[in-house]
């Protein structure tokens, strides 16, 4: 298994079809024909986005029976969220914490 | 590229918390409480905080860089002057932050808590000027001057 890296996850959400393909697939899982049919876009085209997104890590599928099913993988989005959470300034940061210390007050 | 002359800089954030602001500001105006959140052990281990919480009063940080980082045994700390205090309401200081003695940046940063129907919000003005040493050779060679100014903003 290659190394994911921040890096192809934000290439592979620069697209739009994929972005909603993300959105689409946040619903719960669904058949690539599913997808194929609600974002109008062809079965080759929905199948060649789908190997981008499973590459990154945000997307996986199984074939089970005929039917590929497609699901968001968690994993791609653990590598967004530390990528972004690294970003932030360290002030934001800081601020988090004190919710943290106030919390744990009372 | 090396920096040369001072560069300034301004950042403005607002957070919001489920506290009240007598509680908020209290994670400021407490040595004890602020030193959990301000001056947290890391991976360099502890960090010495005092503070006199006064106008005209000083906050002292300061550790050493730790074994794993590119500049082992750097001394990194900054200096925060109480320049106006509101109970409750604002604080205004101004800090410097210096590597190994040597001055790297200046900060004003003005703090303020606005009552909110369940809470408070915290709007937080970072201003910093950057000296020309804060990416010195050294640091630049070790591709550290985005490490430097991530240290440097938190202060």
């Amino acid at each position: 298994v290659s190394q994911i890296t921040p890096e192809m996850i934000l290439e592979a959400l620069g697209d739009g079809t994929r972005r909603k393909m993300i959105s689409d697939l946040s619903q719960g899982p669904m058949s690539v024909s599913l997808l194929s049919q609600n974002l109008g876009v062809s079965l080759t085209a929905i199948g060649q986005h789908l190997h981008v997104l499973e590459a990154c890590g945000l997307v996986s599928t199984h074939k089970i029976g005929r039917v590929r099913s497609c699901q968001l993988n968690d994993a791609g989005f653990v590598i967004l969220e530390n990528w972004a959470s690294a970003m932030k300034s360290p002030w934001r940061k800081r601020l988090e914490w004190i919710s943290d210390v106030l919390d744990s007050e009372k | 590229m090396s920096q040369t002359t001072p560069l300034h800089t301004q950042q403005y954030l607002e957070h919001r918390y489920a506290h009240s602001p007598e509680k908020v500001f209290a994670a400021f105006s407490n040595p004890e409480l602020k030193a959990r959140w301000f001056a947290p052990p890391g991976p360099d281990g502890p960090k010495r905080f005092t503070s006199d919480f006064r106008v005209g009063g000083l906050e002292h940080i300061g550790w050493t860089m730790g074994s794993e980082t590119p500049l082992p045994g750097a001394e990194l700390a900054s200096e925060t002057l109480y320049l106006d205090i509101v109970t409750n309401r604002r604080i205004i200081t101004g800090s410097n932050m210096k590597i190994n003695g040597t001055p790297m940046s200046g900060s004003l940063i003005t703090v303020e808590f606005h009552p909110e129907a369940d809470g408070c919000r915290l709007c937080l003005t970072h201003q910093v000027v950057f000296l020309e040493n804060s990416d010195g050779p050294e640091m630049r060679e070790q591709g550290w001057r985005k490490l430097l100014s991530n240290l440097e903003t938190l202060l």
